[in-house]
């Protein structure tokens, strides 16, 4: 297919206006300036879009809520806390196709009535966040963003907000009290933040890849968006195939591409000559697949039925040469670092796994110590605030499912399978 | 407030129970009688679901819910009990215990910790961590804080109350993930108001208090004993806890008292004065010059044959009493009673009259009886609230607290003046300078007048006579319009006045002010008191022209009905006030007993004071310490402290409260008992034999207190209403202020500072309080201190006619005028002293001339 | 130890974007770390009373967020991330001769003061794993050899 998100952003000066104009940016704009709040809103919800952060709630349904909502102003932000582990879409889109997105906030702004915009960054994007800021001075200067825009009554207000370093900022509620110079952690729902958000107003989070897409749609109609994919998951997808590849890197490909043909012929196949082992599809808080799963669509509903998630794409792929009690302490490492310390079982758990998994996977551990991962792990499932410590159990849970042999043998032979 | 509608209907393990829309099913099963264990929830705080312990099965849902943040929904079943749930509490509390030192043994909070007790009933009973514990070193820096951060379990619910209740936000969570835990900002001093609400809170041994470290197990007390706080006119509710006859602890609960278990320094901190070696032992008699300790025998009979002797000699208007707030209602009645028909004598009064007696009458006078009659809960509801004459949150801590809550919830805080503790959470303020506050008042006052007008012709002539001599301002203040918009958009306004108008020589004037802006807007108006029994003083007829009841000593009918019921004549002429009993001791009045009060410390002008008592055929000063009044006295008989004797006491609502004996008495007698036994040796007998008798009495002789039956007070107490309504004074006196001293250039005012460490006196001999506020210093702005060469902890003497004190420099980025302030709490270090004064008229308050004092550095050698 | 008048100028102005002033502390943290090199205490005073915060609030927040200089660092801040895929492709093995050649561990400084290393949760450059960032540079792809030229680089 076409790249409709990833369009011109082979060409160097891809981040341009005059280069994002001249192959048809922001006619988007102009055609939804014409076009009525509630008509953009109803292509939304015709294109069936879901959000593209990882939780895949339909964006047009989200949009409704927000327009109901009293209270004003309203804010919009673009969640670009790109922190899932194995994706780099979001940085891509705003590094290469800023005014894409751009555009998109705008088209969303005009359609929900949100007069202030706020892109949150994650600061290890410096070179996203300058592609960024030179964009919005572009379209400042050329009326697309700013006061009257493109010569209508449409005004809106964009700015930068840069986080700190926390993994749980991506969650909509830990991003907003991250802006309120909190500590980011999730907060208690309902309210949600369409209802009460930012400073305590309807405030409607959406991720970049999901704000790209608007634009797409306005473009090329909703109903022809829905074409593209399949129908429960509709729309171009971008992928972030990394790992054991010998392309790594980011492809556009309608939703429910199979696993396969990303990594055989989009990601150019197993480096190497290495076989296949397992593979993390959507980002390292989806639960791991073996190679026998690689048939799977990626889209939502299948990755679901397959035992994993889509999550944010960020497809991670593991070759025979990879340990997986390694790759498990490292996961189990990542949930301990980024647990926002918030509730009991996520808070103590994850570091009480990765003590574990180190144990085992430097041959320190007994065999009843395989037995207590797996209960740890249960502890900390189901009993969580948020969905981090869910993932952190779910994903060693996974990994210890499918590869136990490779646990046993490190408990066994005090080393790796793999060295010995 | 109307209580929630409960239309709600939920099954709690198949029970079926009525609940509101917005009590959580935590707190809904715990009505209910199930009890579902939780270490984040907490009654005050909003929930945040964290612990995860307070899991529960919920019919329909596929995951367990947290109750503590779950609202219920008509037909909800909830299971509280079941396999799974004990499965994932274990597993909860397992993983809580990886990090959580098993040092049961040593804690504190051993034996009423909430993780020993679930862990006990949960388990595990075996731990599988292996590896190396979270590793945070223990505190102990802090004076009266200590933290123990290995057994903090991160429930936030100590920062959760620094923050949502106390609104001082002092402690945080520091960290993320596993390092998660709680720190003040420094951990050498906490740097806070010390009210020690943490402490309760803290469901584990991770914050402990210091002053009760490692001196005794929870199931080692003798009793708890619920009573109301000595310390001011709040009247919170506490539990003393008592070992061995001492105060062990103070321990507080969210279910008691109007405070909600919320306590400041003074409540939690502040007890030990009452174990103190110090205190007296046993009577004196001056002999030679010199107290001579002697046998109650004794001075009983040495004091009423004295008293017999004055009264004798120069009729018993020449003996006089000071009243106490310290003591009970039982006591001040018994006292007042003493002085009327015992020795008959009217001029009975109390260091109130500094304070809310003289207030309160400026108001009742002016708007009727009822005026004051407002409930400290009601603030809650208000969405403005105006502040003036002294900051609540440190003379009535708890109140204040109310007022950042109403903040919290969207009140709008205007401040006249000076009131750092809502800096904040105000939304207004205006410092125009202590001289300038009375003529903001009546600006505001015009400006309210014309458009909402006055509906009582009383009321409207008194503001005319202000009106014609009010000093406009020149030029538009800055403050003055957001203050009256503040004032004009409140739906429900409460005006919260402070202790420090009615001793301003234009006092008068200001609390007239505020009683037509409090009549035109129809707020609810606070009064401030330092004392604990101000009120209950007052009420029980502790005022030179008012009978118990605050009936007018003129009012021949009731005068007459208590002559019947007392046994006795009551003379028909009012008494002496406060100051006027001091200026003529020696001369008109001969004899002065003085009942639990200081006042040659706590009055203006403290070498004319000292000079009238000295003057005294007889000064009887019943205290539990040798005060600076003490030492004066012919006679000085030792009484009892707080928690020693029963009583009742009345707060700043007007509500009854209980204060229960709890410990035998370290040394002393009832004040009371030492009236009684006085009044029985001059020949008056009192005819009790036990405090209740005297409540009783009370209660059939004002009619205020009609209905009272201290036995039945439970922790919510007993409020007073005036039975019907007294309509407002006969003649309102048109307001009167004194002529003000205006500075001469450059002169530097002596002001009082009120400290929210210490109370009264009673406070020095309480080590606690001394180690987080040792010493009296002149407080001073950057912009003073600059001035005057001056540097924090320089040594300096400050003189004014009446004397001096070297007290060291305190610089305070919040004062911004040409003034030292100083408090009146630590011995050779009082304001009061130092300042003169006028008496006013009408309110016989001495108004304290803001007095020009001298700074001199005094250097080390000189001293 | 007080904030630049310019300084205090650009916390100002951040404050008065925003409806509660609270929300310029994150931003404000940044100012306060290029003002002083590091968080410390006397840092995070100074903040506060910048921004009319608590200090305990101002440092309930800062020590939340990993990107902030919690301690003081050297010259140069070298961000590696060993996340999977660059765990997968050489990273850990990278971290471990850095403390081998370089005496650097994480959250650690070189004895010469030209060096502190922070291991990063995944900086999104996973088509390039491993990767790094050494200040504000990006570099992909990398080898112990090429790890050893690039350090070389930096003074």
């Amino acid at each position: 297919m076409e790249p409709l998100l990833l369009k011109n952003t082979d060409q160097p000066n891809s981040a341009d206006l005059a280069e994002y104009q001249r192959i048809g940016g922001y006619r988007a704009l102009k055609k939804a300036l014409e076009m009525s709040p509630a008509e953009v809103i109803e292509e939304v919800v015709t294109s069936g879009l879901q959000g593209r952060g990882g939780a895949g709630f339909p964006t047009g349904k989200k949009w409704e809520f927000a327009v109901r909502a009293t209270g004003s102003p309203k804010y919009l932000i673009n969640n670009a806390d790109e922190g899932e582990p194995g994706t780099f879409k979001d940085r891509y889109l705003m590094e290469k196709n800023p005014h894409l997105v751009i555009e998109g906030m705008v088209i969303a702004s005009h359609a929900l009535g949100a007069q202030k915009g706020y892109i949150y960054l994650r600061h290890e994007y410096p070179t996203a966040g300058a592609r960024l800021e030179r964009a919005m001075e572009e379209a400042l200067n050329h009326g697309f963003l700013g006061d009257s825009i493109c010569g209508t009554s449409v005004n809106f207000d964009l700015e930068i907000f840069r986080g700190a370093g926390a993994y749980i900022c991506g969650e909509e509620t830990a991003l907003i009290d991250s802006m309120e110079g909190k500590r980011g952690q999730p907060r208690l729902k309902p309210p949600f933040p369409v209802n009460a958000g930012l400073w305590g107003k309807p405030t409607i989070v959406n991720n970049v890849e999901t704000l790209a897409c608007v634009p797409i749609i306005v473009d090329i109609g909703g109903a022809a968006f829905a074409e593209i994919g399949t129908p429960a998951s509709p729309g171009p997808k971008l992928y972030c195939l990394s790992g054991s590849v010998n392309r790594p890197g980011l492809y556009e490909a309608p939703m429910g591409t199979s696993l396969r043909e990303l990594i055989y012929e989009y990601a150019g196949g197993m480096r190497n000559g290495h076989r296949l082992k397992a593979v993390i599809p959507g980002g390292l808080s989806t639960p791991v697949l073996p190679a026998e799963a690689t048939d799977c669509a990626m889209d939502f509903a299948s990755l679901v039925e397959a035992g994993s998630a889509l999550g944010s794409a960020g497809v991670i792929v593991m070759d025979d040469t990879v340990c997986m009690v390694r790759v498990a302490r490292r996961a189990a490492h990542f949930y301990e670092v980024e647990s926002c310390g918030k509730c009991v079982p996520c808070r103590e758990g994850t570091g009480w796994l990765e003590k574990v998994l180190s144990r085992i996977e430097n041959g320190n551990a007994e065999m009843k110590d395989l037995d207590l991962l797996q209960d740890i792990s249960d502890a900390i499932y189901g009993n969580c605030f948020c969905p981090l410590g869910d993932s952190a159990a779910e994903v060693v849970s996974a990994i210890f499912k499918h590869f136990r042999g490779e646990f046993e043998a490190h408990v066994k032979n005090g080393v790796c399978d793999l060295e010995a | 407030m109307s209580e929630e509608t409960k239309n709600i209907t939920v099954a709690i393990n198949g029970k079926e129970v009525e609940v509101s829309p917005k009590t959580t099913i935590l707190r809904a099963a715990r009505e209910a009688g199930y009890s579902i264990p939780s270490l984040c929830d907490y009654e005050l705080l909003a929930p945040i679901g964290a612990c995860r312990m307070c899991l529960v099965e919920v019919e329909g849902m596929q995951r367990l819910q947290t109750s503590c943040t779950l609202l219920p929904v008509n037909g909800m079943e909830v299971t509280t009990e079941s396999d799974v749930l004990t499965k994932a509490r274990r597993d909860v509390l397992e993983l809580l215990l990886i990090n959580h030192p098993l040092d049961c043994p040593f804690c504190d909070k051993s034996g009423e910790c909430d993780l020993q007790d679930m862990v006990l009933k949960y388990g595990p009973s075996i731990g599988r961590y292996t590896e190396q514990k979270r590793n945070i070193p223990s505190s102990y820096e802090d004076p009266l804080l200590a933290t123990n951060m290995e057994r903090c379990i991160a429930c936030e619910r100590c920062v959760r109350m620094c923050d949502e209740v106390q609104g001082v936000s002092a402690l945080t969570m520091v960290g993320r993930g596993e390092e998660t835990r709680m720190e003040p900002f420094s951990l050498e001093s906490w740097d806070c108001e010390y009210c020690g609400n943490c402490l309760p809170a803290c469901p584990v041994g991770a914050i402990l208090s210091t002053v009760q470290m490692h001196n005794y197990r929870p199931w080692q007390m003798n009793r708890e004993v619920d009573t109301v706080c000595g310390h001011c006119g709040v009247g919170c509710q506490l539990v003393v806890q008592v070992r061995d006859e001492q105060i062990a602890r103070i321990d507080s609960r969210t279910s008691l008292g109007i405070n909600r278990g919320l306590l400041c320094s003074l409540g939690r901190f502040g007890h030990e004065y009452v174990g103190a070696e110090e205190r007296l032992g046993s009577p004196m008699i001056r002999r030679d010059g010199e107290l001579e300790e002697c046998s109650w025998e004794e001075v009983i009979a040495f004091v009423a044959d004295r008293l017999t002797a004055v009264k004798e000699q120069h009729g018993g208007e020449a003996i006089a009493g000071i009243a106490s707030p310290r003591c009970s209602n039982e006591e001040n009645y018994l006292f007042q009673k003493f002085l009327r028909v015992g020795c008959g004598s009217n001029s009975i009064d109390s260091l109130s009259r500094l304070g809310l007696a003289a207030a309160r009458r400026v108001f009742e006078d002016l708007l009727g009886s009822g005026a004051l009659a407002n409930e400290l809960s009601a603030i809650d509801a208000c969405d403005g609230i105006l502040v003036v004459g002294g900051d609540p949150t440190v003379v009535n801590p708890i109140l204040g607290l109310s007022i950042r809550q109403a903040a919290g919830a969207g009140a709008r805080v205007g401040i006249l003046g000076r009131a750092s503790g809502l800096d904040r959470v105000r939304a207004v303020s205006m410092a125009p300078g202590v001289e300038r506050e009375t003529a903001v008042l009546e600006t505001l006052l015009a400006e309210v007048a014309k458009e909402r007008g006055f509906s009582d012709e009383r009321v409207e002539k008194a503001m005319d006579s202000l009106r014609e001599t009010h000093r406009a301002p020149e030029s538009p203040e800055e403050g003055l319009a957001d203050l009256r918009d503040l004032l004009r958009s409140a739906a429900t306004l409460a005006i919260v006045v402070g202790p420090e108008l009615v001793q301003r020589p234009d006092g008068h004037r200001a609390l007239a002010a505020l009683a037509g802006l409090a009549h035109c807007l129809q707020a609810r108006l606070y009064l401030q008191a330092e004392g604990a029994n101000e009120q209950g003083l007052v009420d029980v007829g502790c005022e030179p022209d008012r009978l118990p009841g605050g009936i007018p000593v003129a009012d021949q009918a009731h005068r007459q009905r208590l002559e019947g019921l007392w046994g006795g004549s009551v003379p028909v002429e009012p008494g002496l006030s406060l100051m006027e009993i001091i200026e003529a001791a020696g001369t008109k009045i001969r004899a002065l007993y003085v009942m639990g009060e200081n006042p040659v410390f706590k009055l203006p002008k403290s070498s004319l004071v000292r000079k009238a008592l000295e003057s005294l055929d007889l000064l009887v000063v019943q205290d539990i310490f040798l005060n600076e009044t003490a030492k004066l006295a012919h006679v000085v008989l030792p009484a009892q402290a707080w928690t020693e004797r029963d009583g009742t006491f009345t707060n700043i609502e007007h509500r009854i409260q209980r204060s229960p004996k709890a410990i035998a008495p370290r040394s002393g007698r009832a004040d009371w008992q030492i009236v009684a036994e006085i009044a029985e040796a001059m020949g008056c007998p009192l005819a009790v034999a036990k405090v209740g008798e005297i409540t009783q009495e009370l209660a059939t002789v004002s009619p205020l207190h009609a209905g009272l039956d201290a036995e039945s007070l439970d922790d919510r107490g007993w409020l007073v209403r005036p039975p019907e309504e007294r309509p407002p004074g006969e003649s309102a006196a048109p307001p009167i202020a004194l002529p003000l001293q205006e500075p001469t250039t450059n002169g530097v005012r002596l002001g009082v500072e009120r400290l929210l460490f210490h109370a009264g006196t009673t406070s020095r001999h309480s080590p606690a309080l001394l180690k987080i506020c040792p010493e009296a210093t002149a407080k001073l702005s950057v912009e003073l201190a600059s001035e005057l060469d001056l540097e924090d902890g320089d040594r300096v003497r400050l003189s004014t006619a009446q004397g001096s004190v070297t007290v060291p420099v305190e610089i305070d980025a919040s004062l911004t005028d040409h003034r030292v302030l100083l408090s009146n709490h630590f011995e050779n270090a009082g304001v009061l002293g130092l300042l003169d004064y006028s008496l006013h008229p009408l309110t016989k308050a001495p108004a304290l001339e803001a007095s020009e004092v001298a700074i001199t550095k005094v250097e080390a050698a000189e001293e | 130890m007080t904030l630049s008048t310019a300084a205090l100028r650009e916390i100002e102005m951040i404050r008065g974007k925003y409806p509660e002033p609270r929300s310029a502390l994150i931003p404000a943290l940044y100012i306060a770390e290029r003002e002083f090199g590091w968080l410390s205490a006397a840092a995070l005073l100074s903040l506060a009373e910048a921004l009319d915060l608590p200090p305990a609030l101002v440092r309930g927040t800062a020590t939340f967020y990993h990107l902030y200089r919690h301690r003081e660092m050297g010259r140069h801040l070298i961000q590696l991330c060993t996340n999977v895929s660059c765990m997968i492709l050489g990273a850990e093995e990278l971290q471990e001769m850095l403390k081998r050649k370089y005496g650097l561990v994480p959250g650690g400084t070189t004895e010469d003061g030209r060096f502190s290393l922070l291991i990063m949760e995944c900086i999104g450059v996973c088509e390039g794993a491993p990767a790094m960032q050494i200040d504000t540079d990006l570099y992909q792809n990398l080898t112990e050899e090429r790890l050893d030229e690039i350090l070389s680089s930096y003074g």
